[in-house]
């Protein structure tokens, strides 16, 4: 067989050289002749045993030729062979003192891509594998090495063969070895580098090097019912990848995005329970929660909860509508498509990733010490009662924290595929603790992703079932223990020589937070399922079908038990709410212990249909969706119940049975509040078409129509459209000999978004509702009243964005900017408007009208700044800029919305007094308050009034001036790698400039009068005891917001393939909020920027803490 | 090959099925839509609840401080930037309140809110099921509330606008005060005939035509101010209807106060209409945005700090309440000085000078520290304590600011004013929210309406006259003789003493011609200010209002 494919080969190939040497013929006569041979030899097991001659060879660097030629002369064998397969065969070096024939040919032939066999005197030189039956040219070892343009070596390089995929890789060194044809062209490829094809040619090495891709261009967006490649994306996208996910005992997906994306303005408290405002291109609305609308690997409206962070893949924001708008019903505020790792074909793959992370507070309020608070008041001829001075100094913030806290987390995946199928599993459990005494944190996310192919690969099948179960400890009244923390005189005990704790129920609202505490206790378990099953069926004609169905389902249970010495102590306290309710109200505790117990079940069943059609037609391509989405949601199902008067402490909510809540005198069960319970359902139809044209100029529209159930009967349904066009101006001719541009490409679009959510699901209906009970007849009985009037106008609120965007890449992708400006205006504003009650008693109503608008440009910059083999850098910056103002507040029938003062924190002596406006020409977060303007001779604060005149006594509403706004001119986010050897440092700063925050908390800490009773701020000392009011919300407590923060630094040491039976193995060592550039002078600056009253720090008493963590990751 | 084809189909099948469903409907079956509520004339009560629920709302702190501390009747000053609250107060008592004054401000959104209620009431039982004649009464009453809260907001803020049916949310007017005059008076007389004549329990806190003959009698003796025509002919013949009844009687000396107690109720003889309170009753209006407690919290505001309960040393329980009193509110000595018959009952209502506890004799004393006492001490030792009986002082002096209103924030502060325990402090709740009723119309108010009207020149009938109907009140107040004569200032000052912190001593001080006096530290004399202005909040909402004069 052999030899018949060796005689093929020989006449007529190119590789022949064009004159015939006479060696050529008499050796292909020769090889005529000898084919007998060799066929006698196969058949009788003919070896080269047996001969004997020594030869003697010392050569090197030698042609074999040269060494054929000798050994003819020492063995008097002769060689066959084709001039071409010398040509192929590489110089070898040998060394040999009587060596046999064997031993010269072996040497000779250890590298080379032929053998050899002897047959009778001659030695026969042919294929060293087998060539295949249609094998028409002979192979040849090509040698090469791969490096990074800096030359740094890169090992573990694909390189295949592109006609036959075979392939090896790159060992550490950057060298492979290969056997190719001369016409082969080989495709090397690594992640995050351009992949690169080299045709073999006449090359006997190789060298390549590899330059890395501009992820930003190549990669695939998740835009929704598809996918796209940045490069050919006319919608503003941007895509954060897991490793640029900020580091951290992080369990909010909000604080994972801080500072990455331009435009995406993330404000996190010091309160790990509360998930960060998340506010992208200014406020688009006054109602929607500013939850971000989730969409995990294609379902939509998913809970973030359920993601562990190491198991996110990559995470997409649409940021236009031109993007967004496919989501149309749920893209009001922000869509972030989170996409999670998959299982990849090949070998089995097992991550562990593990951290634990250390917390301590880096700020608390500064309030006084004893001796500081002593001297104060002595100095002010006043003195602590009695009963308060035990001659303490309690610290009593640290009285209610932890020392330090400690958060650990692990992460395991398996991961696979065969050719057919793929999977991943993991299993991530999470321990944080609060630093707050008793409050923590446990999670355990389990998913498992399968996806399988059937039918000839045509149908794709893909399940995927997540289940987060957590359990969360918190502070029952927390608000209220963290002000008492504050408020509590550093001159009282924790606890009396007794053991009991210290109490002075003669001051008004005065509790010890340590007894509050340890007297209460606050638990909330949660389960997060969802699971969706997904269908892809490849049609002819390009088209493909695909169907997704999902479930989720959420339960809480929660538990609070008072105990019978809070129930008993602290009846009639206030409670302190986080702000937005502007009023604190009165807690009437049932005796002897309270116990809720409160389970609620909310589900969500989505159905969506879509069909693509993606053909290319010589230069044009289209892509087209159409497609169909309907969902079904039950909001609040479930129970709350309240009852007291226990017989004993250590039950707890356990065993609300024991109770005895009627055996008190006025008191009652309590059931929660009313209108929990609720179900919507949205139906939409939607279609998109891309166009390309020679990946240069790209066309995209897209219209979705959606029905909500929330909406008046006759304006359930709205249309959402959309357009984009790109120009790819780098792939223009005229571009071809440009040396600066990588990429060039300028974007603009125009689309609109809609919103249903923010206001409750009846919010159209008429509807009574429980207005609690009166005297009727001798007994309390409950009156059912119109608590909503019915408004059959309500519609969708739409937001219309013009964005135009400019993409260029610089220099081999060594410089990366994106610029965009967008004008964004919401219509029709679904707003509650205060209304007059004489007219809907309930004194609010969401009516649709009212207009807002967002101006803005975002810059993201991205270089890699030295890219050397041992040493890197690359950073990254992004800045935004956004102005917001509201254009309208008005409604054809209710004038109540325009002028509106808001943000009430209700402090002492403060009620009715508010902080902020909300009114047209205004933006959102206006400060509206008194204008301070220094002290009197008294030492007494005075104000301007609203006639310019000074008044030490402003009044509310009149005496008020527009005093700036809480939105930040300039939002910051730089990110620096650095890449050292094996070591790799990550970097990352984060600003927001030009906001104001007020600062309320300071504020109602500011009470020289009444120190004796309540502690006061350190700041306080230099005030006059005549000040009694210098509390006064005004603009002396209106301070500049701007903040740099040092927000993470991240050193790793990686290793890699040091055991075969481990891939890689990175530690880390993590810092968080290592400091903070800020004038501010409460305990952060980084005050929540969501909701209609951004920018107020109001009960912010929760401690700021700083992260130090440790970890691993692993791959097996 | 054949067989995918034969599942694409299924596929395409069941997409295109699926897809086609486009209903948006959800029935709502969580909530009392229209359909489901009321269902039948059963649930008419429940329908009609929220209008008392509301009307309780303001009626015993904040609708109380606007009718007391705008006269001399009573005063809250602040205490160290305690209760300064934006100045509300303190323009209260000034007459220098603006149209964003808290009590200005929340009052009007009150009483605009019993009339929405009432509005959208009555349109509820309009459609609701059942008969005409099972309504009747359920909409007389509705509509007497109605007319109620009309008068109050009439009384306090003159003109203001007349809205009467639910769902006409185009924005009205304000009209002339005479306007709603006219139509407060045309909706009693249009509900009379269908109102209940029981004043039994089942009828306790609901208006019955008694109710609406005192409400007319109230109407009528204010006329002249109101509208420049004088009514007193008609305000006796209201009384008259009421006195003719037979169904009310004065109580007696030796209960006088027990009315205004805890336990009082439907029992009480001189209670034409009362609002009930009751700490049990729950209100759900403050949390879904109608900003309206509901509950009667006197002792509250009026109790001293040192005499609820208290830490040791701070006081004595004397009320045994179940919280600390905040006490920030007293008379003015120039009120207090009406009270000066040693035999009348009604003095009692009265804590003044030094105070015991229980026993009498032991003293109730607090411990504090020299500066803790008086924060004017300026002495080194402060810090040292301080033991002193706590003594209730009958002047104010705003010791720490003058222009923040501020008597200081020490033990001197804090006792500075008499108080009043009228609506007796309630030991048997679990919280500071009392069971006691607050009483809108007594029959001693028929008597002394009638006998003021007969002294402004109505013709007295039924053979009474101004003398012996006021001598029919004395009789069961005070062991004092008779009086022999009567004068308008006599009546004046026997109102005062019968119908202390019953919130109707504005309008009384304006009939008679003294609200422009000075007292306390108010000199203020502009006749304007005997209306409130209109809210800027109240303008915002309905720009077709206009500010009244003077504002």
């Amino acid at each position: 067989m052999n030899l018949i494919a060796f005689c093929k080969i020989g006449p007529g190939k190119p590789a022949v050289p064009p004159t015939f040497p006479a060696r050529f013929l008499t050796k292909t006569l020769l090889v005529m002749k000898i084919t007998a041979f060799l066929i006698l030899a196969a058949c009788l097991h003919v070896s080269a045993n047996g001969f004997s001659q020594k030869i003697t060879l010392s050569v090197r660097e030698v042609p074999l030729e040269k060494v054929f030629k000798e050994i003819q002369k020492q063995s008097g064998y002769s060689f066959w062979y084709k001039t071409q397969q010398i040509d192929k065969t590489v110089r070898v070096t040998l060394n040999f003192r009587d060596a046999s024939l064997q031993e010269v040919l072996a040497k000779c032939f250890e590298n080379q891509p032929y053998d050899y066999v002897i047959v009778e005197q001659t030695v026969v030189i042919r294929p060293r594998e087998p060539a295949p039956a249609d094998e028409v040219n002979p192979l040849a070892i090509i040698k090469g090495k791969v490096t990074t343009a800096a030359g740094k070596p890169l090992g573990g390089v694909s390189v295949t063969v592109k006609a036959t995929k075979k392939g090896t890789t790159t060992d550490d060194n950057g060298d492979f070895t290969i056997a190719v044809h001369h016409e082969d062209v080989l495709v090397f490829s690594y992640v995050g580098y351009d992949t690169k094809e080299v045709r073999v040619g006449d090359q006997a090495t190789i060298a390549v090097s590899l330059t890395e891709s501009n992820a930003a261009l190549n990669e695939i967006a998740v835009i929704g019912y598809g996918g796209q490649a940045h490069k050919n994306l006319s919608s503003a996208i941007s895509t954060v990848k897991n490793s640029d996910l900020n580091v951290g005992a992080i369990t909010d997906v909000g604080q994972l995005l801080q500072g990455k994306v331009p435009g995406l303005n993330i404000t996190a408290s010091g309160d790990p329970n509360t998930p960060a405002a998340v506010v992208l291109r200014g406020a688009s609305t006054l109602n929607s929660s500013q939850t971000p609308y989730y969409v995990i690997d294609g379902v939509p409206g998913a809970d973030i909860s359920l993601i562990a962070p190491n198991d996110i893949a990559s995470i997409d924001i649409l940021k236009d509508a031109a993007a967004s708008a496919i989501y149309g019903n749920r893209a009001a505020n922000v869509v972030i498509m989170v996409t999670t790792r998959k299982g990849k074909t090949g070998q089995t793959q097992v991550n562990y990733g593990g951290y634990v992370g250390l917390e301590k507070v880096s700020s608390e309020l500064k309030v006084m010490d004893a001796p500081e608070l002593r001297s104060f008041l002595g100095k002010n001829s006043l003195a602590f009662s009695p009963s308060d001075d035990k001659s303490a100094n309690t610290n009593w913030q640290k009285a209610v924290e932890r020392n330090s806290a400690v958060s650990t987390n692990h992460n395991l995946s398996v991961s696979g595929g065969g050719e057919h199928g793929s999977y991943i599993a993991s299993l991530n459990y999470a321990n944080k603790e609060g630093i707050l005494n008793g409050s923590s944190l446990q999670r355990v996310i389990g998913r498992l992703a399968i996806e399988q192919y059937a039918i000839n690969d045509k149908v794709r099948f893909g399940f995927n079932v997540t289940n987060s179960v957590s359990n969360s400890n918190d502070i029952a009244y927390r608000n209220t223990v963290l002000l008492e923390s504050a408020l509590y005189l550093p001159v009282s005990p924790i606890k009396n020589a007794d053991g009991s704790y210290f109490e002075d129920f003669n001051h008004q609202n005065y509790y010890n937070p340590v007894a509050m505490m340890n007297h209460s206790q606050l638990n909330t378990k949660y389960n997060n399922l969802a699971a969706s099953l997904f269908t892809q069926v490849k049609l002819p004609f390009g088209l493909k079908y695909d169907l997704n169905l999902s479930y989720q389902d959420y339960s809480s249970l929660q538990g609070e038990f008072l105990d019978s010495y809070f129930t008993n102590n602290y009846n009639g306290m206030y409670n302190n709410p986080d702000p937005g309710l502007g009023f604190h109200l009165q807690q009437t505790f049932g005796q002897n212990g309270q116990a809720t117990e409160s389970s609620i079940k909310n589900t969500t069943k989505v159905i969506e249909s879509f069909l693509t059609w993606d053909r290319r037609f010589g230069d044009h391509s289209i892509n087209a969706v159409i497609g169909y989405s309907w969902q079904d949601q039950v909001t609040g199902e479930g129970f709350t119940v309240t009852t007291a008067n226990f017989p004993v402490n250590s039950i707890g909510y356990n065993n609300l049975a024991l109770s005895n809540p009627y055996g008190l005198n006025n008191w009652d069960v309590n059931f929660g509040s009313d209108g929990v319970y609720y179900k919507t359902r949205l139906i939409s139809d939607f279609g998109r078409v891309n166009y390309n044209y020679k990946d240069k100029y790209l066309l995209q529209g897209s219209i979705r129509r959606d029905g909500s159930s929330v909406f008046g009967a006759d304006h359930q349904w709205g249309y959402f459209p959309s357009v984009g066009a790109a120009w790819r101006i780098s792939q223009e001719n005229f571009m071809e000999t440009n040396e600066l541009f990588s990429d060039l490409k300028l974007r603009g679009s125009y689309g609109v978004t809609g919103n249903s959510t923010g206001f409750s699901a009846y919010t159209a209906q008429f509807l009574s509702g429980n207005n609690g009970t009166f005297y009727y007849n001798g007994s309390n009985v409950a009156a059912y009243g119109p608590i909503q009037a019915s408004n059959p106008d309500l519609r969708w609120e739409k937001t219309a964005t013009t964005d135009i965007g400019l993409d260029l890449a610089f220099l081999h992708n060594k410089l990366l900017v994106n610029i965009d400006a967008y004008n964004k205006n919401t219509t029709g504003m679904i707003y509650t408007y205060s209304v007059d009650p004489i007219l809907v008693p309930a004194g609010r109503s969401p009516r649709t009208g009212g207009s807002m608008n967002n101006k803005g440009i975002e810059l993201g910059i991205t270089a890699n700044l030295v890219s050397r083999s041992d040493f890197s850098w690359t950073s990254s910056l992004n800045l935004a800029h956004n102005t917001n103002k509201i254009t309208s507040l008005t409604n054809p029938l209710f004038a109540g919305g325009d002028s509106i003062r808001l943000s009430d924190p209700e402090g002492g002596g403060q009620s009715g007094s508010t902080l902020q406006i909300l009114k047209a020409g205004k933006p959102l977060g206006e400060f509206f308050s008194p204008q301070y303007a220094g002290k009197d001779q008294n030492g007494v604060s005075q104000y301007i009034s609203g006639a310019d005149t000074l008044t030490t006594s402003p009044q509310i509403g009149i005496d008020y001036h527009y005093l700036g706004n809480a939105q930040p001119k300039l939002l910051l986010g730089w990110a620096n790698k650095f890449r050292y050897g094996r070591f790799d440092l990550n970097v990352f700063l984060r600003g927001t400039f030009g906001n104001k925050i007020f600062n309320a908390t300071r504020a109602d800490l500011f009470r020289p009068t009444t120190a004796q009773y309540t502690n006061i701020l350190k700041d306080v000392a230099g005030e006059s005891i005549n000040n009694a009011r210098a509390y006064v919300y005004s603009s002396r407590f209106i301070e500049s917001g701007s903040y740099l923060r040092f927000d993470n630094a991240t050193l790793g040491y990686e290793l890699k393939s040091f055991t075969p039976y481990l891939k890689s193995l990175r530690f880390y060592a993590s810092v968080n909020n290592l400091f903070v550039i800020t004038g501010y002078k409460g305990i952060d600056p980084e005050i929540n920027q969501g909701g209609i009253s951004p920018g107020v720090d109001y009960n912010n008493f929760y401690p700021k803490t700083r992260q130090f963590l440790f970890g691993l990751n692993a791959s097996f | 090959m054949k067989r995918s084809l034969l599942y694409i189909l299924i596929l395409l099948t069941g997409g295109s099925l699926i897809t086609s469903c486009h209903k948006l409907n959800e029935a709502i079956t969580s909530e009392l839509t229209p359909s489901a509520f009321p269902s039948d004339s059963s649930q008419y009560p429940s329908v009609v609840g929220p209008v008392y629920v509301v009307l309780r709302g303001n009626y015993a702190v904040e609708y109380f401080f606007q009718q007391s501390y705008s006269t001399d009747e009573a005063l809250m000053p602040a205490r160290g930037g305690n209760w300064y609250d934006g100045a509300q107060n303190q323009q209260m008592h000034y007459h220098s309140w603006n149209a964003d004054n808290g009590y200005v401000n929340g009052n009007w959104t009150w009483m605009s809110t019993i009339i929405g209620v009432a509005n959208q009431t009555l349109n509820i039982l309009k459609t609701a099921a059942g008969t005409d004649a099972a309504k009747k009464p359920w909409i007389a009453e509705t509509k007497m509330v109605r007319a109620l809260a009309y008068y109050w907001m009439m009384d306090n803020y003159g003109n203001v606008p007349i809205d009467t049916a639910y769902g006409d949310f185009t924005p009205h007017a304000n009209v002339a005060r005479s306007t709603v005059f006219n139509f407060i008076e045309s909706e009693i007389k249009a509900a009379l005939p269908n109102l209940n004549t029981s004043t039994a329990a089942s009828q306790y806190g609901r208006p019955t035509r008694y109710m609406a003959y005192a409400l007319l009698a109230k109407l009528y003796l204010n006329a002249e101010y109101y509208t420049g025509t004088a009514r007193y002919d008609d305000c006796i013949a209201a009384c008259d209807s009421v006195i003719n009844s037979g169904l009310y009687s004065l109580q007696p000396i030796s209960t006088y106060l027990s009315q205004f107690a805890p336990t009082n109720g439907p029992q009480c003889s001189e209670f034409i209409f009362a609002i009930p309170y009751d700490p049990a009753m729950t209100n759900t209006f403050g949390t879904s945005g109608w900003p309206f407690r509901c509950v009667n919290i006197h002792a509250r505001y009026d109790v001293p700090r040192s005499m609820g309960k208290v830490a040791t040393g701070a006081g004595y329980n004397f009320f045994n309440l179940p919280f600390t009193p905040d006490g920030p509110a007293g008379t003015l000595l120039s009120y207090y000085s009406y009270f000066n018959d040693p035999g009348d009952i009604r003095n009692n209502q009265w804590l003044t000078g030094l105070q015991y506890e229980p026993d009498g004799v032991t003293p109730l004393t607090v411990t504090t520290t020299k500066s803790g006492y008086d924060f004017t001490y300026t002495g080194s030792d402060g810090s040292a304590p301080y033991t002193y009986q706590v003594n209730l002082t009958p002047n104010y002096s705003l010791r720490l600011s003058t222009a923040q209103f501020d008597v200081g924030n020490d033990e001197i502060g804090w006792t500075m004013g008499y108080r009043n325990i009228k609506f007796y402090p309630d030991a048997t709740s679990s919280s500071r929210n009392q069971n006691n009723d607050i009483p809108v119309f007594r029959y001693s108010d028929i008597l002394l309406m009638k006998s003021e009207a007969i002294l402004r020149g109505g013709t007295a009938t039924q053979g009474q006259t101004a003398l012996s109907l006021a001598n029919q009140l004395r009789a069961q107040r005070t062991t004092s003789t008779a009086w022999t004569n009567i004068t308008l200032d006599s009546v004046y000052n026997e109102r005062i003493r019968e119908f202390a912190w019953e919130a109707w001593h504005r309008n009384d001080m304006i009939r008679f011609g003294k609200f422009e006096g000075a007292w306390g530290f108010k000199t203020d004399a502009d006749v304007n200010h005997r209306i409130f202005p209109i809210p800027t909040s109240a303008l915002t909402l309905n720009p077709a209002l206009k500010q009244n004069p003077g504002y």
